[in-house]
């Protein structure tokens, strides 16, 4: 399917409301015009997100919805503030306030804020999509996820799931008073949900999840997943809860690539260290702060994986960029206010859920660089410990993570053997950091993403290799 | 949106239309200095019709269309989603004291001032990295359908918090308060924050085991959720609650009693009708320990042949934005009664135990199940009544439905939480403690 017979909307109206949105700003700045920044994101989901989920063996939700919304941030004498408005007619108001919010900063603030400079693009893009889901009908997408939802329900050891499909197009267009003008959609499908097994009173939950930024095509043939997932709850119904303790540990791919986002990730997000002095002499450039085996990088120029685009919300191309290399800290993820901060290059990772929000520093596509070591291999090198398999959920609070994982194998003497559950794992991440000892050959990325942090990101992704871990805190319940 | 009733009747046998308002004005400063304001000026509706006792759903920000959003609800029926109820009509409803119009002259400039207040009362006490946020939000609400319901609500809230993080770690001790109009923010409470700090700031090792561990404002999220799991008509309908067949059997302690007070509107967000626009009213969901109701939206009171409660609401575990939500079963006004013990009798009665001050990973795990297993971000070490210093890698886990069996106190002030959510300070014995 050509991606061109994607764009519906002619290009006239982008023009028309947002331009109009832009002089009802100079309008208002009159002759002090000169100076002020003012960017417009105008976001219009024409298709919008289609929605349908499963609850059981019931269908609860098929939605199709269309909503759009305006998002203007000014640069005025140093103060910077935005706006997030939906009505049209709000636009002058929306303006004077952002004007009066960026005036009301610039006498508050010591440094006044600059942008680090950017390129000036005029570009339209639209992904290229194997097969596009706009072309794909509800009926058909319904169908595929009622197949899928009854994978699991023929199991009688499963008593209830959660499954839902949503495609979401954003279509997105930006101007600034740079000269910038930007038209960019994102295409983004994900099958995601819980499969909850049942024995007494014990429940059992697994994730359920698919996707991507290329198409519908990411959505089929899904029925091994289903499978896998299925059988992973029914097991877990026989698991014994893992002893809490501290322990060596293997953690797949998805589960190292939770690590990697939220433990390490957050924290080369500029706007979050910015304004933590001690954390922010801490992630140095330059600063030894992981293992000689350790390289991590965020790559959303990766066509194809979920975390792809190729303009963020302030207009800037996204390059891939280098945060660890061999356990020193390489760069870190910009917005161009933090890239002018912190004397560095901008890196295109300012990104906004959508027209409801001011674009904040987010990752794209951020990944542990694969390494030379099979499966086979860290299991020798393990001997003793835990593999721990898949994230649940994570949650960081500076150099102290948290997060879940929905299963585990106690390991001994290199091999697998009993299936353990409830498995929590609590850990210091410069501590984790150097206790990285070995990286797989094998580097897989999420298929779905999202990533609260204030507004969500259901584009942001991550990847990792196998990895093994020494001394990990592990909850138990 | 009359008009697009009146359309959307001629298309179905009954419809409704809920329509939502509302304006953010958020103030941040990070390291005691000013770092944003922003203004949010968001509205829309969403329309919901029963065709043949099916549902159809469909919103949009700019009513720009009247057909088209009718055309997407009409299209989601194809979905058969199951709606055997009406919308109720509701005409006689409680008048509620929920706005307060001062709320629209406080400006972003006062609360600048008041969170530079904040910053320099902490900064000048503590070596903390200092965070302080102030906000007002203003929502009208607005449902009605071919039932003849037409119910308005509009609502102010005014908010702050401020914290001290320990340098070098983005953990930190934070309160906040929430009202309907601008108010100073408490002494008692910078205070608290002050005080714990302080007697926090040494990293203490202890050993791991059982011991007790009391849960802070903050860290309460780690039970809320998982109680709101358990008694909501959603998991009972989905077989996924584990206390489905527990009405007026013992849950938890005798002293803990759980209810929702949508009418007390002493606190900003009281609500007199639901989002689905049914008469909300007072509802004790644990009583001294027993269970003493499930809550209800339309939708499961319906599917379990019970009374609808009032409490749908368009939202998420996580909020999200009302009019792309449909209602689901929410106990929107949570309360756990308070006990009668200060925060110093509390620490004075624990030999050897953990204060929970932040509960990392709470919305992680197996919440249906009413397993919890957080990290302690921070967690503070006790022993002897004393405060000795705070902990890292430290983790509290437990079932809430065993762990909750053995409350030995809570606090008498209560503190609101994510959501509008009030709880006191509860202290459990025995609670499994992991260390590095």
């Amino acid at each position: 399917m050509p991606a061109k017979c994607a764009i519906n909307y002619p290009r006239y109206r982008f023009s028309e409301s947002i331009s109009s949105i832009l002089l009802a700003g100079s309008r208002i700045e009159g002759s002090e015009r000169r100076g002020v920044v003012i960017h417009v994101w105008k976001e219009e989901r024409t298709t919008g997100e289609k929605r349908s989920s499963f609850s059981g063996k019931e269908l609860t939700q098929v939605t199709s919805n269309s909503t759009d919304g305006y998002v203007i941030r000014v640069l005025k004498d140093g103060g910077m503030s935005s706006v997030q408005f939906t009505k049209q007619a709000d636009a002058e108001r929306a303006v004077r306030a952002a004007v009066e919010n960026a005036l009301l900063i610039a006498r508050n603030i010591e440094r006044p804020i600059r942008l680090a400079k950017t390129e000036l693009v005029k570009d339209q893009f639209t992904p290229e999509l194997r097969e596009d889901p706009r072309q794909v009908s509800m009926e058909e997408k319904l169908e595929l996820v009622r197949h899928y939802n009854d994978i699991p329900l023929g199991s009688d050891k499963i008593v209830t799931t959660s499954l839902s499909y949503q495609d979401v197009i954003r279509e997105k267009y930006f101007i600034n008073t740079e000269g910038t003008e930007i038209r960019e959609d994102l295409v983004t499908t994900r099958l995601s949900g819980e499969i909850t097994s049942k024995d007494g009173n014990l429940l059992q939950n697994v994730r359920v999840r698919a996707g991507g930024s290329d198409g519908f095509s990411t959505i089929r043939d899904q029925e091994d997943h289903l499978e896998e997932r299925t059988r992973i709850a029914v097991d877990l119904l026989e698991a014994r809860p893992v002893e809490r303790g501290v322990y060596d540990c293997i953690l797949n791919q998805s589960l190292s690539g939770v690590f990697t986002h939220e433990a390490f990730g957050h924290f080369s997000e500029a706007d979050i260290i910015e304004t933590l002095p001690a954390m922010r002499e801490k992630m140095k450039i330059g600063s030894k702060l992981g293992s000689d085996v350790l390289s991590i990088v965020d790559d959303a120029t990766l066509r194809g994986q979920t975390g792809f685009y190729k303009y963020d919300d302030e207009g800037t191309r996204v390059r891939r960029t280098e945060l660890m290399k061999g356990g020193v800290l390489a760069g870190r993820l910009h917005s161009r206010r933090t890239a002018a901060e912190f004397g560095e290059a901008v890196s295109g990772h300012c990104v906004a859920e959508d027209y409801r929000y001011a674009p904040i520093v987010r990752m794209g596509t951020i990944f542990i660089e694969p390494g030379a070591h099979s499966l086979d291999d860290l299991l020798s090198m393990l001997g003793n410990g835990l593999y721990i398999l898949d994230g649940k959920g994570g949650q960081t609070a500076g150099e102290n993570f948290t997060f879940g994982a929905q299963y585990a194998y106690l390991v001994k003497g290199g091999k697998l053997s009993t299936m353990v559950r409830d498995i929590n794992i609590s850990g210091n991440l410069y501590q984790t950091l150097e206790d990285i000892t070995a990286v797989g050959n094998d580097l897989v990325f999420s298929k779905v993403g999202g990533c609260g942090k204030g507004q969500m990101n259901i584009r942001s992704c991550y990847g990792s290799p196998h990895v093994l871990v020494k001394n990990v805190v592990i909850g138990g319940a | 949106m009359e008009r697009l009733l009146e359309i959307a009747k001629k298309a179905c046998d009954r419809a409704e239309v809920y329509w939502n308002e509302y304006a953010y004005n958020p103030v941040s400063f990070e390291d005691a200095e000013l770092h944003d304001v922003e203004t949010k000026l968001q509205s829309g509706l969403s329309l919901r019709v029963i065709k043949d006792d099916k549902l159809g759903f469909a919103y949009t920000k700019n009513l720009i269309d009247r057909e088209e959003v009718l055309r997407n609800a009409l299209n989601s029926l194809k979905g058969g989603m199951k709606a055997e109820y009406s919308f109720p009509l509701t005409k006689e409803h409680p008048s509620l004291d929920t706005y307060d119009p001062s709320i629209e002259r406080l400006s972003s400039k006062t609360m600048v001032e008041e969170c530079d207040r904040v910053c320099q009362y902490l900064r000048s006490r503590t070596d903390g990295e200092i965070t302080s946020t102030a906000f007002t939000y203003t929502e009208t609400v607005r449902v009605i359908n071919t039932e003849g319901t037409d119910l308005t609500m509009r609502s102010s809230t005014y908010g702050i918090y401020g914290g001290a993080v320990y340098p070098g770690s983005a953990s930190g001790i934070f309160r906040g308060y929430l009202w309907k109009r601008f108010e100073k923010f408490p002494d008692s409470l910078l205070n608290e924050i002050v005080d714990l700090y302080k007697s926090s700031f040494r990293v203490v090792t202890p050993k791991g085991g059982t011991m007790r561990a009391m849960f802070m404002p903050n860290a309460m999220l780690a039970f809320n959720w998982r109680i709101l799991s358990g008694t909501s008509s959603k998991s009972v309908f989905e077989k996924s609650s584990p206390i489905a067949d527990k009405l007026g059997k013992k849950i938890f302690d005798e002293k803990l009693t759980v209810y929702d007070d949508p009418l007390d509107d002493k606190f900003p967000g009281a609500r007199s009708f639901d989002d689905e626009g049914v008469k909300t009213d007072r509802l004790t969901v644990v009583e001294k320990g027993v269970l003493k109701s499930f809550y209800y939206d339309l939708n499961y009171a319906n599917k379990l042949n019970a009374e609808p409660t009032g409490h749908g609401y368009r939202t998420t575990d996580w909020g999200g934005d009302a009019i792309t939500c449909r209602p689901v079963p929410a106990l929107a006004h949570m309360h756990i009664r308070p006990g009668d013990k200060s925060f110093s009798d509390l620490v004075g009665s624990i030999d050897r135990g953990v204060i929970v001050e932040g509960a990392l990973g709470a919305h992680s795990g197996n919440i249906p199940n009413g397993d919890y297993s957080v990290g302690l971000s921070p967690g503070l070490y006790v022993e002897k009544g004393e405060i000795v210093g705070r902990v890292k890698d430290v983790m509290v886990a437990g079932n809430i439905y065993d762990t909750l069996t053995r409350v030995a106190a809570l606090g008498k002030t209560l503190y609101p939480t994510f959501s509008g959510r009030w709880v006191p300070i509860l202290l459990v014995e025995n609670a499994s403690v992991a260390t590095r």
